[in-house]
């Protein structure tokens, strides 16, 4: 991590996308990361700007220790991983909601307000279990990687807790949302040693993106 | 008897020759630079009681603690998570007839428990500096960055930061704030991680002066370098934000005056350290290395609860980050 390079830290997939949209509104364009995606570490696209292209899981991580000096993560990731970050910018992209969803005929005779015991298959188990902890409910989680619409209908647990973002993945398995845990966006996270030793640079690009994201909001 | 596995418990490990060695060399040139200002080193006990200890302790470290019943006494007993409350109670009570100013320092390690999964250490290894005296000083506290950037330079590290921040200066916007203490939380929270938007959601909620709002909405962004202090003046209009501001500009001023203007960045809206910092908090970044190398601050009611009523601050190093700061700079250096 060289002294005048800023290393940033970008999630694969349909985040990108809007980052890069971003980006180019912030005048760095980085579309020859997005058509490479063979390579992982990218130089020369903007000048003292380093990027490299991860799984989004693991944004948080190379940041808190400084093997990126910025990222791109959201907040479902960092709400789940609750790592020791800057997060200076809320980018308004990625947005969907962090849901309690049940199958439609559970829905119609169940009220979230009677539950005290209750199993909830998710990959958020640290979200899950502290939603329903602050609320005195006693919460059995069964961790899964995806598919966790799936769940409910073969029994495996009667609820989940996942992100929706249009709401057409639920319907086509016949689930409803119940319960709204919290709104999840993207942000800017900031290794706390870079944003001290480099505080001008992280600072010029938390600005102009910041702008971008403003320029965005009108449209 | 079945045979143990020869294993260790989570969080700690043995330093074998090789790392000791470089440990050694470290500790002997920070502590040469605490002798030469004279700082007298103090040994202080692994245990302690609980109930003394708890005196010093902030709720943030107090869940931190591994305590244990002491057999023979039937009292709660814990392994000391940090050596300033114990630098409080024996400078209280012991050397209570020793002349102000005291100047302790240390070598020493503690025990904080961690979470399991991090993989982190339980056990740190610490040097730190201690200046007791009457009264609050900024001369005082710049000299202790000043030692700090010194010991750090005596020992070869290059690239590092000093960052200065006063938790006074929140203090005073916050405490008056019409809200309860969750809410206090909150925007301590937002303000903590630089979280712009979260802090005006939370902010969003409460009606208060509007000076006050964007004060606190612009705390997130005061970070960087002199200039900093000048854009903090133009937004406070409180008195003890003020006294404070210009308590911090003193500081910076003297160690400017040093020659050290470049190793210095400021920081208004850093609220993590210990809850017993009353006024300057400071602590070194190492270009590379993703944790501090070193935090302090000013405690100035801190003696109070051991029942003396003096000013002191005080700082430690982080041994092992500085460690890693030295080996990351060295590689840096061979690869030309």
């Amino acid at each position: 991590m060289g002294q005048d390079v800023l290393t940033i830290a970008l999630p694969k997939g349909r985040i990108l996308k809007e980052a890069s949209v971003l980006f180019k509104k912030a005048g760095i364009d980085i579309t020859p990361v997005m058509q490479d995606d063979r390579r992982l570490i990218f130089e020369g696209i903007a000048e003292g700007l380093r990027f490299m292209v991860i799984r989004s899981q693991d944004v948080p991580t190379y940041v808190e220790y400084g093997a990126a000096d910025i990222g791109i993560a959201g907040k479902d990731v960092l709400l789940e991983q609750d790592k020791d970050l800057y997060e200076p910018l809320d980018l308004g992209i990625g947005v969907c909601r962090m849901m309690v969803a049940e199958p439609k005929e559970l829905s119609e005779e169940d009220n979230p307000k009677h539950w005290t015991h209750i199993r909830v298959a998710t990959k958020y188990p640290n979200i899950t279990l502290r939603h329903f902890l602050s609320k005195g409910i006693q919460v059995e989680i069964i961790k899964l990687y995806g598919s966790i619409e799936l769940a409910p209908l073969l029994g495996l647990s009667e609820r989940i807790v996942d992100l929706v973002q249009t709401g057409e993945t639920l319907k086509k398995n016949g689930l409803v949302e119940v319960e709204h845990i919290m709104n999840i966006t993207s942000k800017l996270v900031c290794n706390r040693a870079s944003l001290k030793t480099k505080p001008r640079m992280v600072k010029t690009l938390v600005d102009s993106l910041g702008k971008a994201v403003a320029e965005a909001a009108k449209l | 008897m079945a045979t143990p596995t020869i294993s260790l418990p989570q969080g700690v490990r043995d330093i074998l020759p090789e790392e000791a060695a470089r440990i050694g060399a470290a500790e002997a040139g920070i502590l040469s630079v605490f002798e030469k200002h004279g700082f007298r080193k103090i040994v202080t006990p692994l245990l302690e009681y609980v109930d003394v200890l708890s005196l010093g302790m902030g709720a943030n470290l107090k869940d931190r603690v591994l305590k244990f019943i002491d057999p023979s006494t039937g009292r709660v007993v814990a392994i000391r998570p940090d050596i300033t409350p114990q630098i409080a109670r024996v400078a209280a009570t012991r050397m209570r007839d020793h002349e102000l100013p005291l100047k302790l320092c240390y070598n020493e390690s503690v025990l904080r428990y961690q979470e399991a999964r991090d993989g982190k250490s339980r056990e740190v290894l610490q040097i730190g500096a201690e200046y007791i005296s009457e009264k609050a000083s900024a001369s005082i506290d710049a000299e202790m960055i000043i030692i700090s950037i010194e010991a750090l330079e005596i020992i070869g590290l290059r690239d590092f930061k000093i960052d200065i921040g006063d938790v006074g200066f929140l203090r005073a916007v916050l405490d008056k704030l019409p809200v309860n203490d969750e809410a206090r939380g909150m925007i301590k929270d937002s303000i903590a991680i630089k979280d712009t938007s979260g802090l005006e959601a939370v902010l969003a909620g409460f009606s208060m002066p509007e000076k006050d709002r964007k004060l606190l909405m612009n705390l997130t962004t005061f970070y960087g370098e002199e200039e900093v202090l000048e854009k903090a003046a133009s937004f406070s209009k409180d008195a003890e934000s003020i006294k404070a501001l210009e308590y911090l500009r003193s500081v910076v001023d003297i160690v400017a005056k040093n020659g050290l203007k470049d190793r210095v960045t400021i920081d208004l809206g850093e609220v993590r350290g210990f809850d017993y910092y009353t006024g300057i908090i400071f602590e070194g970044f190492a270009s590379g290395v993703g944790k501090p190398i070193l935090s302090g601050g000013r405690y100035d009611t801190l003696l109070a609860r051991y029942g003396y009523s003096a000013a002191a601050t005080g700082f430690a190093f982080d041994v092992e980050n500085i460690i890693a700061a030295l080996e990351r700079s060295g590689s840096k250096k061979r690869k030309g």
